[in-house]
This record gives C-alpha cells, structure tokens and sequence, in this order.
C-alpha cells in the first residue's frame, strides 16, 4: 500500500472503512484492524488469554468480522462491535476446550491466594488477577466488550442470577483494589 | 466509590487499551490471511464453475441429444441449417465439413462454458 492510500484510510471515519470493506476493500480493513487490534487483544487477555491465544482468537474475529461486515450498520461502535465478536469466539474456545478451563480455573486458585495489599495502588490488569475465573470473565464481558448481562448469561451458558452475583462480587474486588485510584482520580479531579 | 461511579471507572479503565507495539504487525497478519482467504475462494469458484462447464457441455455431447433432435424434426434441422447459412454464409465451410451440424453444437457447448466462467466471475465481482 502506497503511503498517499496509506494516509487517506487513515483519515476516514469508521464507518466509512467498514463501508469500504463492505465493498471488499481490504486495505480499508487492514486500517480498521490497526485501530481496534491492540483493544481487541487487550480485551482477550483480561478475559485470561495467554498473548498467544489472544492473537489468534483476534485474528479469527477481525476475520469473522470482515465476513459478515455487511451486517455493521454503524450504529454503535466498530471497536464495540468486533469486541462483542472476539468476546463470544473467546467463550466459544473456553467451553469447547476443557485443558484451556482447567488451566484458567488452576490459574484462579493460584491468584486467590495471592493476598492484596490494601494500600497497594494496582491498574486493571493487575486487579483482575484478582478474581476468580468467572467473576473475571462476567465483568470482562459486560464491561470490556458491553454484553448485557443477558448476553453475557447466554455467551457463558450460565443462569443470568449466577451472571449478575458474579459481575456484583468481581466489581466489589476491582473496588476495593482499585480504589485508590478511584480516589486519586476524584482529587485530581476536585483540584483541577 | 458510588455504584454507578466504580462502574464507569471500570468501563473506562478497559476502554484505556495500551496501543501495542506490533499493531501494525498484527493487521498485516490479519491482511494476509484475508488474502489468502480470497484467493483460495477465487481459484475455488473459478474451478468450480469450469468443472461444471465441462460436466454439462460433456452431458450435452454424451446424451445424444443432437442426433435425436436430428432425427426427431429433421425438416427443422434443415430449415435452421438454412437460416445459419442465409445468416452467416461464411460457415458454410463448417456445416458441409465432416463434423456438420455437430460442429456447432460444439462450440456451442463451449460457449455455455465461457459463460458459466463468466458468470462465475461476476458473481465473485459482487
């Protein structure tokens, strides 16, 4: 791709690369996976993912997502939309593949007894090492890749009460690990 | 941290993505795959519509259709051997040859092929 394309997908709005895609445009793709990939894999990640894994599950959603980008009408966003696709892929993986369940459920115990440091300022991926396999995976879904609890419910085939009291413990854990962050940002906050 | 507060703060801490620093590596992956996808579906379509060409140009010659229809109206063959000669007499050469009339039947098989190919390719345009 020529530098002078390069820059005139650069410049187009989301929506109008996912148009172009429509169309077969695949350079106009490739600019869309370059926005949204690091997120995309990001997400994968702190759903448990090994960097590998999450590469390849990515691809195979950036892919699923070309497929069927057709059926992107541009209502909400690309990077919303692609997540929702890695995240059901991801779920998909995770029920299917039982050695991968038992190695997130062993990764989970060995976490849990990791004890937190209360006064201990952390960043997300930090604190989700803190939760348990499925309170991390609920509240990746329904607030990395917006899944509604419903949704979520569906994706993890799980009863949506189990969805809800999982996302309810994960966020009181990120709370309480977070929170001096939380704080930190509220003072900047009411001295800015 | 009110409820609503510790929720938005999640959202926005999982929407604070770092940019990795083989983003443009990684698209390239996913654009190679995206071609070889499209090429192996191109030279898949474009095998099958010749398969199937060449399976119904062959029924066609194999049926013995021709030889039938021939013998069935041999007086509209003859009109149509006419109305080909009226229309283009230059091929005349063709019919009065030793393959005749099922020198056009042949290459009109062949030309169901070129379109089948044809239009294999345009669906593949669209």
């Amino acid at each position: 791709m020529s530098r002078a394309e390069r820059h005139r997908l650069s410049s187009l709005h989301d929506v109008e690369l996912a148009s172009l895609a429509a169309s077969g445009d695949r350079q106009a793709f490739g600019e869309l996976v370059r926005r949204h990939g690091s997120a995309v894999r990001a997400l994968l990640r702190r759903m448990g993912m090994s960097a590998a894994e999450a590469d390849d599950l990515a691809q195979d959603a950036f892919i699923a997502a070309f497929e069927s980008i057709a059926e992107f009408r541009g209502e909400g966003a690309f990077g919303g939309w692609v997540k929702k696709i890695a995240a059901r892929a991801c779920m998909r993986r995770v029920q299917k593949d039982k050695q991968l369940r038992a190695r997130l459920e062993a990764v989970d115990l060995q976490e849990a007894a990791e004890p937190a440091d209360p006064g201990r300022r952390m960043d997300l991926d930090e604190a989700l090492k803190g939760l348990g396999e499925a309170e991390r995976l609920c509240v990746s879904l329904c607030y990395g890749a917006g899944l509604s609890h419903v949704e979520a419910a569906e994706a993890l085939n799980l009863p949506l009460g189990t969805v809800k009291s999982h996302v309810k413990r994960g966020l009181d854990k990120l709370k309480a690990r977070l929170a001096p962050e939380g704080e930190a940002m509220e003072g900047r906050r009411g001295n800015g | 941290m009110a409820e609503m507060e510790v929720e938005r703060t999640i959202e926005r801490l999982f929407a604070r993505a770092p940019e990795s620093a083989d983003a443009d590596l990684f698209a390239e992956r996913v654009q190679r795959r995206l071609d070889r996808g499209w090429a192996a579906r191109r030279v898949l379509i474009g095998a099958a519509g010749l398969v199937g060409g060449v399976i119904g140009a062959s029924q066609l010659i194999m049926s013995n259709l021709f030889s039938r229809a021939e013998a069935a109206s041999s007086e509209s063959a003859r009109v149509l051997t006419s109305g080909v000669r009226q229309l283009a007499p230059q091929a005349e050469w063709l019919l009065n040859g030793p393959a005749g009339i099922e020198a056009i039947w042949l290459v009109a098989g062949l030309a169901v092929v070129a379109m089948g190919l044809v239009l294999t390719r345009i669906i593949e345009e669209i």
